[in-house]
């Protein structure tokens, strides 16, 4: 029987291995190497053949593996065949890579050889399998809490997302899903303040957390869903490289808040509109019982003149009628505006700039309309003299007619300036609170501050009355800029504290 | 019976403003005229019969316009009431027409108004009173027949005969013939019809 092998080199059978190998002599040189071996570390037969073995792993460990093989040679029966180690080997580019490694010695006349198997595919069987599970895991884990995952290439604009993230945003895909796609479906009135967002955390001197809440809209059915998106910026030399972060369906939350918010509002203006309702009513009637006196006195005198039939005394008594009644109804106005301006007001030191942030934070969680609040403070602003709770309602009052001037004209993105500083002219804290809507007619403009003036159908007319007596109560003073060609501006001044 | 010639116009007013000045401007027209400051001083005063009508403050302390007009109900006063408010109130005004008022002004009136509401309220009283009357002189009239009498005075204005009205109450056409000529003498009516108008202002029914 011949056998059929005796033609087939070593090559070729090494070649026909899956596993990359190398056959080294004593000296530590390779002396063959397998495809899969020239492969796996980028050689072509050429420069591998005669390489020393330490030359294919990276530098900190070729010292150490000197040594070793140099033992290993003494007494290489002691290694049993076979026997697996772990390694890193290192590709002729440079890459590293985790290898298992098998050494078999044998000899060959009087020299000594090892035959190195790389059990590659083990080693990636295994990486893959351990994380198909921790993905696995993952996914559960993501899924459980209802989180999606992003990550985003800022310097190519790139967005990575997982699965989760795609149905939110209606993509069946994720290839679907790119960067441009990501920002067209979200609410154009939101667009804005997430881009701020992400400028902000694009700055490296930022805490470079990122967070924002937007709503996104499905583009098969047109449903919105709101999106809570946190994450980190990465930086490489100061540049910001990449934002990882996790994005969460809030939709029943923010419905719920909506809702919550909407009903406050909804009982503060039912509560106002009663309480400007009875006083109305109280000072309705406190006018009115002179004015029907004064009324009928007046006809009475009128008929007597008109007739010639004057009786001397009754007309009199009618004039002297008209007189004290007309007096009862200013005498009814004085005492109602002391009593309006009755009340302890505690004027204490303010810091404005707090105030305004505070009346800011208070507009936006009341549930008036949302807005994008551009601040303009002077940081160094001394302290007004005030009292607190007025000159926050007079920022509040104004927050909420601007707000709902720019909703009611449909404004998509209200915009409001708030600007904080030092009027030299008059020495006093000047504050102007500007908005981006659509300004009013000169005769809305005439009549703003009349009280029971309103444009707005569920309005009562009394915000900006209020507002302007309060700032005239705190020593200062509240106007219209009438000069102003975009939006409606107020200005209002306050004294100094010192 | 009091004097019931004078039709006067009561003045019901917590406000003395309101009081003289609307006492003023109805006196100017000769009317009589007198002021009460509150709903329970003029129930107090209030006769039965008398004629005229009052202008009545809805919003008073204590008893206000509208209890003060069934209080004048419950006792069968038909004072006509005209209605003063500060503010008109469409419910409030509903409730106090249906129960019968003349007028629901509102403060400040003008003279024109109040004067044209008391007229209708003046031609109302008139009108209640004549009615009273009528009922007063029927009854009169009435009282003097016996219960027979009566029962054939009821069948004969329902339109049945002599004959049918012998055979109902069991008596002789005779005798009915006879009550007849008794209730014609006795209430001075002239024929039947005018004898069913004496029945009916005098509440007679069966």
């Amino acid at each position: 029987m011949t056998n059929p092998f005796q033609d087939v080199t070593s090559q070729t059978l090494f070649d026909a291995v899956l596993d990359a190998m190398l056959l080294v002599d004593e000296s530590g040189r390779v002396v063959l190497a397998n495809s899969v071996a020239r492969q796996l570390l980028g050689y072509p037969e050429e420069e591998i053949i005669g390489l020393e073995v330490e030359a294919l792993m990276p530098q900190q460990y070729r010292a150490h593996h000197r040594h070793y093989r140099e033992a290993f040679n003494k007494n290489p029966e002691k290694r049993s065949m076979g026997s697996r180690v772990a390694l890193v080997a290192q590709a002729r580019d440079g890459k590293e890579l985790e290898v298992d490694i098998g050494l078999s010695p044998f000899h060959a006349g009087k020299r000594l050889y090892t035959l190195v198997t790389f059990y590659i595919a083990d080693k990636r069987r295994q990486s893959e399998a351990s994380l198909r599970i921790s993905e696995e895991r993952l996914r559960l884990a993501k899924q459980a809490a209802g989180i999606s995952v992003f990550d985003f290439d800022s310097k190519h604009k790139t967005l990575q997302c997982d699965e989760q993230m795609c149905r939110l945003w209606g993509a069946d895909y994720i290839e679907q899903l790119n960067n441009k796609r990501f920002s067209t479906l979200i609410h154009p009135e939101d667009r804005t303040a997430r881009q701020s967002e992400l400028n902000r955390v694009s700055d490296p001197d930022s805490n470079r957390e990122y967070h924002a809440e937007y709503r996104v809209i499905n583009p098969a059915d047109n449903s919105i869903r709101w999106v809570s998106a946190v994450g980190k910026m990465h930086f490489e030399n100061g540049c910001p490289t990449r934002l990882i972060g996790i994005a969460h369906d809030i939709t029943e939350r923010k419905l719920l808040e909506n809702k919550l918010q909407r009903q406050r509002a909804e009982a503060e203006t039912l509560f106002t509109q009663q309480v400007a309702s009875q006083t109305a009513s109280a000072i309705a009637h406190e006018l009115n019982q002179p004015l029907a006196a004064i009324s009928a006195y007046s006809e009475v005198a009128l008929h007597a003149l008109e007739n010639d039939t004057i009786d001397q005394n009754s007309l009199k008594r009618a004039l002297e009628g008209c007189v004290k009644q007309a007096q009862r109804a200013g005498g009814s106005l004085h005492e109602l505006m002391a009593f309006l301006q009755k009340g302890d007001l505690i004027r204490e030191s303010l810091n404005l700039n707090e105030i305004v942030s505070e009346a800011v934070n208070i507009a936006k969680s009341n549930g008036y309309g949302k807005f994008h609040p551009v601040l303009q403070l002077e940081p160094d602003i001394p302290y007004v003299l005030g009292n607190r709770t007025q000159v926050l309602k007079i920022l509040v009052n104004l927050l909420r007619n601007s707000v709902e001037a720019m909703h009611d004209s449909g404004m998509p993105l209200s915009t409001i300036t708030i600007t904080v500083r030092t009027n030299t002219n008059i020495n006093m804290a000047h504050v102007t609170v500007q908005d981006s809507g659509p300004g009013m007619d000169p005769d809305t403009a005439r009549r703003i501050f009349e009280p029971f003036f309103s444009t707005k159908p569920s309005g009562i007319g009394m915000g900006l009355a209020i507002s302007r007596a309060l700032a005239e109560a705190n020593g200062g003073q509240l106007w219209l800029d009438p000069s102003s060609d975009s939006g409606a501006t107020f200005h209002f001044t306050l004294p100094f504290a010192s | 019976m009091t004097d019931i010639t004078d039709a006067t116009v009561f003045i019901v007013d917590d406000e003395p403003a309101i009081r003289d000045s609307l006492l003023l401007m109805i006196e100017q027209e000769n009317i009589p005229a007198i002021a009460f400051e509150s709903a329970e001083l003029f129930l107090a005063a209030c006769q039965p019969e008398q004629l005229g009508c009052a202008i009545v403050d809805v919003r008073m302390p204590g008893m206000d316009g509208l209890q003060l007009q069934n209080a004048l109900n419950d006792r069968h006063i038909q004072l006509p009431l005209i209605f003063l408010t500060g503010h008109g109130d469409i419910p409030m005004s509903v409730r106090a027409m249906k129960a019968g008022a003349i007028d629901f002004l509102t403060k400040p009136v003008t003279r024109e108004k109040l004067l044209s509401s008391i007229r209708s309220a003046f031609m109302e009283s008139g009108k209640i009173h004549t009615e009273e009357v009528n009922h007063h002189d029927a009854q009169s009239r009435l009282s003097a027949l016996t219960s027979r009498e009566k029962d054939v005075m009821l069948l004969a204005i329902q339109g049945f005969t002599n004959k049918e009205i012998a055979r109902q109450l069991d008596i002789s056409h005779r005798t009915v013939e006879i009550h007849k000529s008794k209730i014609m003498h006795k209430t001075g009516a002239i024929n039947l019809l005018d004898m069913a108008r004496i029945a009916h202002e005098g509440g007679l029914s069966c």
